[in-house]
């Protein structure tokens, strides 16, 4: 590892003496220490989480336009410097290793503008002339640095952990490639204010206002998306406090359904999804009179139906937030059963949304492995074997499967609850779990029929629309069953 | 007499009267635009590249997290074309601010008739505002006598050696030209919000200073490129600004996003049955009608809509819900409960925090801010005030006058002790004012 510093180090060093014999020392003082107090500057306060995977270097601008500016020797020296002064390096070796390529990238970048006929800007004029002999010899010496840049990481992840080279190559070159691309562009445009337009060091403020004000929004881009998600959970946890058997239940699903989609081969798009609806699935329940989750002596039709409910109903409430879209067939469908006798819609096999699918499977193995009042957690192998039990029939056998992968890669610890959590919990009924849903479904066999009709009736609930909360007096209040009915 | 010069701007309806403005300063450029002879050919396939640039960025308008609208390509190549002084190392142009101001209007009304064929709405009084600075922007450069007798745009030949100065000036009049913006977006906004005038101005300079800052760079960049460049430096000096744009668009995003949530967080309480349907709408309609008159900052008018919003999230936690729903009628000790609870959930999320301590305070009544010297937030007292209204009308549609003035005359008992009478005063002139507009719809 420190040989391979070691040896970035030296081509650095070469490059720039390299360079200094090759190509006249740079001279333009003005720019070298303008060019280096930007480059201090972006890297003393650079933030290391701009947000939301985006990425955005004020230095590789400043190394790039440093390199036709003032030449490779002056971009080197403004590279290495900026880059030792880095906050974000964690070693000295690893201060090293960036200074280097720093240096490096500054050296070759710059040489490589001039062997591929890059101009000097005083002999450039007219427009034609700017983007042929400045702008399409930086853009080169642009993509040399982004290749430097990435084979040496790729060098380095190869020792730390030892990923495939060419795998993480691929992977930096789709990411920062198009970033890199922007960076020639501002250079250029840098470039041209500077020599051409005779403004000289003050382009400098006119290039980065912009790109500061940019990355000012997407700094707030991101804090504002964490407020968003922290706000959603812990309003989940809200409507979780009216039923204690459910603490904590919607964060374990959403992490159990995300790995489960891994073996599943879903993709970004669809797992984000799924989180969300993972997360959102019982937000219904808020609907349920709370009387209802507790495990009644007698059950009436229009109880049954009440709580049945509960997944149309986190649909109403969730269907004006706009980004959640993917997620709401999620939600309704939470409940339905592969051999088509779940609830709210009776669908069958893959007419189930695949998310539902996998919120279905993952929601019983949460609970199975939860204390009960009634009953210890299940271990989770004992839990895999129930769910297996209902292949085919209560679940999907791909996902299933899925469950089964996950549970040989991952822990999962049981939800283990104390006297005092177990007491709260007594006589509450757990709609998500298998084995007690069974039960209430045995001793009142005849309303089966009434909740979800065999075959693929489009909306039994609404057919009948029944208020499901008596708790409410006024008639014109909540009604519901309208809501539901709305697509 | 402050209360009169505060409603000025509203009882001459600036908001309608800034547009009338543009067109007066608009057809009186067109006028003198086409008086002015010494156009060249040259010169038009300029300008009518300008034009293009500004009906594009018009119709990429953008919404800014506070929900203003704004078009910053079309603000910016506006200042570029006001600013412009030579294309093309040898091609020195003089055209007049009259002919700047007449390609902008060609411009921005082109840019604003894809809205109009979609029959969606064009904000018309921040479009005058963009096009008012313009104008300002170009007299400023064009025919204001600096130094020397000379404008801005002679005084360019003299700089030739220090072009730093140059571009200073570009910003400087960049920059009073977006202040001229915001002033006239504040007379609009206080104007149809009923909001005093210099509140809505330090929030508009606030909330514009980052994209203003991008956007006086951006046209100076564009004027200074000009020169080695020519015409061609007009959209490819815009890409620092479309990256600014991006930014700003996913920030306003997210923001809306957030919004969607807590609106959607606060039918919890209505579908679990324990408040009556679009209680927590309404309230937080009066809520923000009312802060925006007693002049609260944006900032805080967001966390009292977001509050209000909220204001009964802490029924979730009770076992069965309040008759109606309505917490005005309960008693003051499920009141205080309700209120914390509420404050406890919304704190957990850890970023709310300015709302929580509104909803711990919204249930205690006025009187302890002068008995005991307490201080209640204003935003929870307003709460307290535009809870009430809406718990005692209800939703009736029938008898609805004689509900509103029973609800009143209730609220007046309260007066000093229960409730705070200056937000009594402002929820009285929110509530003359919607009858104001019933009454002439």
């Amino acid at each position: 590892m420190s040989l391979y510093v070691a040896g970035t180090c030296l081509a650095a060093v070469v490059s720039v003496v390299a360079a200094w014999v090759l190509v006249e020392p740079p001279r333009d003082v003005v720019a070298i220490v303008t060019m280096l107090i930007l480059g201090l500057l972006s890297s003393v306060f650079r933030e290391r989480d701009v947000g939301s995977n985006i990425t955005f270097s004020f230095l590789s601008i400043i190394i790039i336009t440093s390199a036709v500016l003032i030449g490779p020797v002056g971009s080197a020296l403004v590279g290495a410097i900026s880059m030792a002064f880095d906050r974000g390096g964690r070693s000295a070796i690893a201060r090293v290793f960036n200074a280097s390529m720093a240096g490096l990238q500054g050296a070759v970048g710059g040489l490589v503008y001039l062997a591929v006929g890059g101009a000097d800007l005083s002999t450039v004029h007219g427009s034609f002339d700017l983007l042929m002999r400045v702008g399409l010899p930086l853009m080169v010496a642009d993509v040399v640095q982004m290749l430097i840049n990435a084979l040496l990481l790729a060098g380095i992840v190869r020792l730390s952990s030892g990923t495939p080279p060419r795998r993480f190559l691929v992977q930096m070159i789709t990411n920062s490639g198009v970033a890199y691309i922007g960076y020639g562009v501002i250079a250029f445009l840098f470039v041209i204010l500077w020599g051409p337009a005779d403004v000289g060091w003050f382009s400098a403020v006119l290039i980065l206002a912009p790109l500061y004000v940019a990355r000012w929004a997407f700094v707030q881009y991101g804090e504002e998306q964490r407020a968003h998600e922290r706000t959603l959970s812990a309003l989940v946890t809200a409507v979780e406090t009216k039923d204690p058997s459910a603490a904590g239940h919607s964060g374990r699903i959403a992490r159990l359904a995300e790995w489960m989609a891994e073996p599943l081969s879903m993709g970004t798009q669809e797992v984000q999804a799924l989180v969300y609806a993972a997360m959102l699935h019982d937000v219904g329940k808020v609907g349920v009179p709370t009387r209802l989750l507790r495990r009644p002596r007698t059950w009436t039709p229009a109880d049954v139906e009440a709580l049945t409910h509960h997944s149309a109903l986190g649909v109403v409430l969730v269907r004006e937030i706009e980004f959640l879209n993917g997620s709401l067939a999620g939600i309704r469908h939470h409940h339905e059963r592969w051999d088509g006798l779940g609830y709210p819609d009776g669908l069958a096999g893959d007419e189930i949304p695949l998310i539902s699918r996998v919120i279905a499977v993952a929601d019983a193995f949460d609970a199975l492995t939860t204390d009960r009042a009634e009953r210890p957690a299940f271990a989770p192998q004992q839990a895999l074997r129930q769910i297996e039990q209902r292949r085919g029939r209560q679940f999907d056998p791909h996902v299933v499967a899925a469950l089964a992968t996950v549970l040989e890669r991952h822990d999962w610890p049981i939800t283990s609850a104390d006297e005092d959590e177990l007491d709260r919990m007594r006589g509450y009924l757990d709609h998500d779990d298998p084995i007690a849903w069974e039960q209430v479904w045995a001793t009142t066999p005849p309303l089966r029929p009434a909740v979800s009709g065999p075959g693929p009736t489009p909306h039994p609930v609404a057919d009948e629309p029944s208020p499901p909360h008596p708790a409410a007096g006024n008639a014109d209040d909540v009604p519901v069953a309208e809501q539901v009915r709305a697509p | 007499m402050r209360s009169a010069l505060r409603d000025l701007p509203s009882r001459l309806r600036l908001h309608r009267l800034l547009p009338v403005l543009s067109i007066a300063v608009a057809a009186g450029a067109v006028a003198a635009a086409v008086a002015s002879p010494q156009v060249s050919l040259q010169d038009w396939g300029i300008l009518l590249v300008f034009a293009v640039v500004i009906a594009v960025g018009e119709v990429n308008r953008i919404v800014l997290p506070g929900g203003r609208e704004t078009a910053p390509m079309s603000l910016a190549a506006g200042y570029a074309l006001a600013m412009t002084w030579e294309v093309g190392e040898t091609h020195r142009v003089e055209f007049t601010a009259g002919v700047v101001v007449a390609v902008t209007t060609v411009g921005m009304l082109a840019g604003a008739v894809p809205a109009l064929l979609r029959r969606s709405p064009v904000r018309a009084d921040d479009l005058a505002a963009r096009f008012l600075s313009v104008a300002v922007a170009a007299i400023l450069f064009r025919h204001v006598v600096v130094w020397d007798g000379q404008p801005l745009l002679t005084l360019q030949e003299s700089w030739s050696s220090t072009r730093w100065v140059t571009a200073i000036s570009m910003v400087l009049v960049s920059g009073i030209a977006l202040f001229v913006q915001a002033f006239c977006v504040a007379l609009a906004t206080a104007s149809r919000d009923h909001r005093p005038f210099w509140r809505s101005l330090v929030d508009e300079v606030r909330q514009g200073a980052g994209l203003g800052a991008a956007l006086a760079a951006s046209g100076t960049l564009i004027a200074l490129a000009e020169r080695p460049m020519g015409v061609v430096a007009l959209p490819v000096f815009l890409i620092p600004l479309v990256l600014t744009q991006f930014a700003i668009r996913r920030y306003a995003g997210i923001r809306e996003t957030y919004g969607q949530t807590i609106r959607a967080l606060s039918r919890l309480t209505e579908i679990g049955g324990y408040t009556r349907r679009d209680h927590p709408a309404r309230v937080a309609a009066l809520s923000v009608a009312m802060g925006r008159d007693l002049g609260m900052s944006d900032r805080d008018t967001l966390d009292l809509e977001y509050a209000a919003l909220l204001h009964d999230i802490g029924q979730v936690a009770l076992r069965e819900p309040i008759p109606g729903g309505a917490t005005m009628m309960a008693a003051p000790a499920d009141q205080d409960r309700i209120a914390r609870d509420g404050a406890g959930i919304v704190r957990q999320t850890g970023v709310l925090d300015n709302v929580a301590v509104i909803l711990e305070s919204q249930s205690k009544p006025y009187r302890q801010v002068r008995e005991l010297g307490e201080d209640l937030p204003l935003a929870s007292r307003i709460i307290k005030v535009a809870n009430a209204y809406d718990d005692l009308v209800g939703e009736a549609r029938a008898r609805r006058a004689r509900k509103h003035a029973s609800a009143i005359e209730r609220i007046h008992l309260g007066l000093g002790y229960e409730y705070d009478p200056r937000v009594v005063e402002a929820l009285i002139r929110v509530l003359d004012r919607r009858a104001a507009v019933v009454g002439a719809g």
